[in-house]
């Protein structure tokens, strides 16, 4: 899952991005309206962790601008302030849930699976194609009942193609979802994912798209076929 | 003592005296003007009795205890009379009387008030041509006429006094319904009630103090919005490092539970420990803040010399922080002492934040000033010049509320240092002054007002 973390305060950013990190997230951080605003017209994200009080410009009012242009992104509003107009405001320009800080790092974890599932129209954790079962939140994959071993990495690619099962994804949007805006990342480290997870679970899980990129690709349901 | 009843009160006591006072005065009258026409009647039923006895032939007149018809005229009203004659002075024979005649042979002529049988009496005495006439009525008489007069005509002013009473009663309370209605509105609203009073009638009496009402409500709305941004502010900037520690820690928590997490480990106790300080710092600032708008203004017992006061302020600031290498101190006059009246810890902490602010907000490498002037106006001046980015007007005006930051900038400071500044100035009569720099960067001036050692 990429996370777009927008907040202005470094120190709780540092802990949110290293908090989603340690759950196997992959997170950006950036801390104004400005740079959240290039941040998703230049990459793929699932969802986004926005704080309502940023330097430039009120959370509300980016929110706002964003749905206003049909930004469909899942919005998770953080904010430390008492007021319940607040909250309310921020759940009527589109949020789709919001955190009242200090909030448990782990229940934001939670409360992005769910939301990033129900954007993606399951209403389980657990995803099922074919033979493979793979856990949303924990990231644990099974093959026809066996469990498999997956990277960091791995999970995230897997998780990648597993939420959009009918999409092409370019290279560049798995590099995204993968690694975030690291910048040291080898220009053929999804192929290798790629290579991994097909040794793994089978050389049909993901499909070349030639030229475009890659699909999740059509995995038998039984054993052994 | 409700309105109403002191209204009624007031007028009904009123309106009981002066209708009392008139009445009074009438009485009086119309007893006079009784005593006169009875008296009056008294004189001209003797002339009358005189002229009567006069026209009578010799053989028919009068003779000892013979009954005359025509005084049974006079007893009907209720006179008593007697007819007698006269030789000289002397009565010499009764030649009549009526009935119910007391015995009036020894009264003097004229009017007069006699005692007989106990009973008072009115009498008047005609002497003409030799025959004397002597009427008489009972004054108690009198007076039962009298009281029979005043309590016929009292009895209808009694009756229409306290009918005035009721009418009052019932005409103040609609006077009175605008300030129930006001009241009505009052009692109905709630204390966050943000819309404004309904328009409400009122006579023009009333206008002022409805004036004064909406007024009240306005600045009432204004301190409680302000309390309520207050509170939320605070909310915001406690909860933000705590926010930051909380996350910090639960961090720790899942990289102690990993190998090969150290980094992340030791990474996560840093940032929580700042997290700490910043928490600590902005809770120390609050309180102080809160302190100072405690504290009555009161005359300070110990007084701050400015030399030193500044001294202080800049150890305190050196000692947190890392680029305070850069402090320069310039004491204009520096051969005289002055003894400011603000008590030396308050200066040295609001000198501390202002040269934190400086240090905080500009550049790592350009120095800031903290500069002692006597401008010669009782006061002495203390500037703070730094080469930052400096502050726009509005936003010069609007620095010294509570919890107030630029908008841009990486800052991690907790908004409260010039609050703090402008409060200790405005209790101990000091003026906090910010301004923008000829070249670049921001002055922060604070007018301290002092007397010669």
């Amino acid at each position: 899952m990429h996370v777009l973390l927008v907040e202005d305060d470094h120190l709780v950013a540092g802990g949110i991005v290293a908090g989603l990190r340690l759950h196997g997230l992959t997170v950006d951080h950036v801390a104004s309206a400005r740079l959240a605003q290039s941040a998703l017209a230049t990459s793929q994200f699932d969802i986004c962790v926005l704080d309502l009080g940023l330097p430039d410009q009120d959370g509300i009012v980016l929110l706002t601008h964003w749905r206003a242009q049909g930004e469909e992104i899942p919005v998770i509003l953080l904010t430390a302030r008492d007021a319940v107009a607040h909250r309310i405001k921020g759940l009527l320009a589109g949020a789709d849930d919001y955190m009242l800080k200090p909030f448990d790092l782990d229940e934001l974890v939670a409360r992005l699976h769910a939301l990033l599932r129900r954007a993606s129209g399951r209403t389980v954790d657990r995803i099922e194609h074919g033979g493979l079962s793979f856990t949303a939140s924990s990231g644990e994959a099974t093959l026809h009942g066996a469990p498999v071993d997956l990277t960091r990495r791995e999970r995230a690619l897997l998780r990648a193609l597993l939420q959009r099962p009918q999409q092409i994804l370019s290279a560049d949007q798995l590099r995204d979802s993968v690694y975030g805006f690291e910048t040291e990342v080898e220009s053929n480290a999804v192929n290798v994912h790629v290579h991994h997870l097909r040794r793994k679970l089978g050389a049909d899980v993901v499909e070349t798209v030639r030229g475009i990129g890659y699909r999740l690709g059509k995995l038998a349901a039984g054993p052994g076929q | 003592m409700s309105l109403r009843l002191r209204l009624l009160a007031f007028i009904g006591v009123s309106l009981t005296l002066l209708w009392g006072v008139v009445a009074m005065w009438m009485f009086m009258d119309i007893r006079g003007e009784l005593r006169a026409a009875l008296d009056d009647r008294l004189a001209a039923s003797a002339r009358m009795v005189a002229g009567l006895v006069s026209q009578l032939p010799p053989s028919a007149a009068p003779v000892q205890g013979q009954r005359l018809p025509l005084l049974d005229m006079v007893a009907r009203d209720g006179l008593a009379c007697e007819v007698s004659l006269l030789r000289g002075e002397v009565v010499v024979r009764t030649m009549a009387q009526t009935a119910g005649s007391p015995g009036l042979a020894d009264t003097a002529s004229g009017y007069g008030t006699y005692v007989f049988g106990g009973k008072p009496w009115r009498t008047y005495v005609l002497v003409q041509d030799g025959i004397r006439i002597a009427m008489a009525d009972r004054l108690d008489v009198r007076e039962t006429l009298l009281r029979d007069i005043a309590l016929s005509a009292g009895l209808p002013f009694a009756v229409a006094l306290v009918f005035s009473m009721v009418l009052l009663w019932f005409d103040i309370g609609r006077g009175l319904a605008p300030i129930e209605r006001i009241r009505m509105a009052l009692a109905q609203r709630s204390l966050d009630d943000e819309k404004p009073l309904p328009g409400i009638e009122v006579p023009a009496e009333l206008t002022p103090l409805m004036a004064t009402i909406h007024h009240l409500l306005e600045r009432v709305r204004g301190v409680i919005a302000r309390e309520r941004r207050f509170t939320d502010d605070a909310a915001h900037e406690l909860r933000t490092p705590l926010t930051a520690i909380k996350t910090h820690l639960q961090v720790a928590r899942l990289a102690v539970a990993r190998p090969q997490a150290g980094e992340v480990l030791a990474q996560a106790l840093s940032s929580a420990d700042q997290g700490v300080l910043r928490l600590q710092g902005t809770l120390d600032q609050l309180l102080l803040l809160a302190r100072l708008h405690g504290q009555p203004e009161q005359v300070p017992t110990d007084h701050a010399e400015a030399g030193a006061a500044a001294r202080q302020a800049m150890d305190d600031v050196r000692a947190a922080h890392e680029t305070a290498g850069r402090l320069v101190f310039q004491q204009l006059q520096p051969g005289r002492v002055f003894e400011l009246t603000l008590p030396g810890a308050l200066l040295v902490c609001a000198l501390r934040n202002l040269l934190d602010n400086a240090l905080r907000y500009s550049p790592a490498t350009t120095p800031v000033i903290l500069r002692i002037e006597y401008p010669g106006n009782g006061r002495a001046c203390f500037s703070v010049l730094d080469e930052g980015p400096g502050l726009t007007a509005t936003e010069r005006e609007q620095a010294p509320r509570r919890f107030w930051r630029r908008a841009a900038g990486a800052q991690q400071g907790s908004g409260l240092g010039l609050s703090i500044v402008s409060a200790i100035a405005e209790r101990h009569g000091c003026e906090l002054r910010l301004l923008a720099r000829e070249t670049r960067g921001l002055e922060a001036r604070l007018l301290v007002p002092m007397r010669e050692r």
